[in-house]
């Protein structure tokens, strides 16, 4: 005589009393109370698992229903019943589409092709409970797990969260049912969490830029200023203050020149910007006083002018210039401010100080 | 008709018999009644049938340790059992009685 172990008498017991779950609870405990002990008797009398020797739970459950006089299923179906046929009826229909599928994956069932699969998502598991454990203990969480703001614990987090993922995951099949369904929860739980953690880190990406506004002189996204006067010149060495008279700190001083050599400007107490005039993203080139024959061309009009020419079509230029006109060249050639006095240079396409200036027609024709 | 027809009329017959003159925990009831013949019982159905003789307050259990295997539950006929039970046979027997003629009669011998 062996006593068996528990896990089977209890799953047993745990599936007959799910099939008398349309009884009144009374009447269920007083028929299933004593069934565990019953069944260790049994399993102790021969060889065999309790289902080879007494059936599937559920018909168990039919048999002793009816010798115990506990009536067949009420006619009126309750919830628990209702909900059990929803359960059977969603099954089948899980198998057929499983069967359907499968010939599109080249496989028999989808089951098939998903199973292979399984340790992969055991992996992607790990990490999911170390970004979990990461959300719930960081303040800004990234798409890499952190303990405690370092990545060396994160990675060891990940190691270990990764680690358990696959023992469980090797081990689950051998779990008794009511650990199954733990797991099963769990697992569900965490699928949702990477869900929304996947949406979250989507809308921070497109978002509105809340996240990533360039506010600050941290901010990489700034690394030089250029600061170009009323009649679109450069203007150089100008300082920035904010409304309290406090110098704003902008970018970086470092300057990468034309051969690509970094130079680096001494860090001044009060920047002046740009730092590199060089980079300046427009140029207009110092016109000779005396313009020529073609001079005046190039930008008669008013303010309408630039506000249209960032679409880049070459159709805004307003006045019919010749193909040569359009003085905005490459920022090759040195910056060459004009002086104060030179009020001749033809190229102001920005009156107001609001909008950059522009060059106005990009193509090279 | 098959047995396991005629057994849900006389099961809780069969089980107050064989607990007449031996107390018996539940496996071994079934045991008994499969050596006496009705080979078809199911472990539910006597297991079930005990809960309901049980509940009826015709059976008395005590529980009796065991070194090697688990504890047994052993069931016990009390006065309102061997009452029962005396009823029942003797209804049975009128019962089977009445049958046998009818059988007779058609010329079926038993």
């Amino acid at each position: 005589m062996t006593v068996m172990d528990g896990p089977e008498i209890t799953g047993y017991v745990e599936r007959v009393r799910a099939a008398l779950a349309d009884l009144p609870p009374e009447v269920r405990n007083e028929l299933t109370e004593d069934l565990a002990e019953h069944l260790a008797e049994v399993a102790a009398e021969g060889e065999g698992s309790l289902v080879e020797r007494l059936g599937e739970p559920e018909a168990y459950a039919e048999e002793l229903r009816t010798a115990a006089g506990a009536g067949v299923p009420v006619a009126a179906p309750n919830l628990d019943r209702r909900l059990a046929a929803t359960m059977v009826g969603l099954r089948t229909r899980l198998r057929a589409a499983d069967r359907r599928a499968g010939p599109l994956l080249g496989h028999a069932t989808a089951s098939d092709f998903l199973r292979p699969l399984r340790p992969a998502w055991w992996l992607f598991r790990g990490y999911l409970v170390a970004m979990l454990i990461t959300v719930m203990t960081t303040s800004s969480p990234g798409l890499l797990p952190r303990l405690g703001g370092s990545s060396l614990a994160g990675l060891l987090l990940l190691t270990v969260c990764v680690a358990g993922s696959l023992w469980l995951g090797r081990r689950t099949p051998t779990l008794s049912p009511w650990r199954r369904r733990a797991v099963g929860l769990s697992t569900g739980l965490l699928a949702l969490f990477a869900l929304v953690g996947f949406v979250d880190l989507d809308q921070r990406r497109d978002g509105d830029g809340y996240y990533y506004e360039p506010s600050s002189a941290e901010t990489p996204y700034i690394r030089d200023v250029f600061v170009y006067d009323g009649q679109g010149r450069l203007v150089p060495g100008a300082r920035l203050f904010d409304q309290d008279g406090n110098p704003i700190r902008l970018g970086d001083p470092y300057c990468t020149d034309g051969t690509g050599v970094q130079v680096e400007q001494e860090k001044p107490v009060l920047p002046t910007y740009p730092y590199c005039p060089s980079a300046a993203p427009f140029r207009f080139e110092a016109v000779p006083a005396a313009p020529a024959p073609t001079g005046p061309t190039p930008v008669p009009t008013g303010p309408t002018v630039p506000t249209e020419a960032p679409t880049g079509a070459p159709a805004p230029t307003p006045a019919p210039t010749a193909p040569t006109a359009p003085v905005p060249t490459p920022p090759a050639a040195p910056s060459v401010p004009a002086s104060p006095g030179a009020g001749v240079a033809p190229a102001p396409p920005v009156p107001d100080g609001v909008a950059p200036p522009v060059p106005a027609p990009t193509s090279p024709s | 008709v098959d047995t396991t027809q005629l057994l849900k009329g006389v099961l809780d017959l069969a089980v107050l018999a064989v607990l007449r003159d031996e107390d018996g925990y539940g496996y071994d009831i079934l045991r008994r009644l499969r050596v006496a013949g009705l080979e078809e019982v199911g472990d539910a159905s006597v297991y079930g049938t005990l809960r309901r003789l049980f509940s009826a307050g015709l059976l008395t259990t005590y529980v009796v340790p065991s070194e090697s295997g688990p504890h047994r539950k052993y069931y016990s006929l009390n006065a309102a059992g061997r009452d029962q039970l005396a009823r029942s046979g003797k209804l049975w027997r009128s019962f089977a009685t009445t049958m046998d003629g009818l059988l007779d009669d058609r010329g079926m011998a038993a």
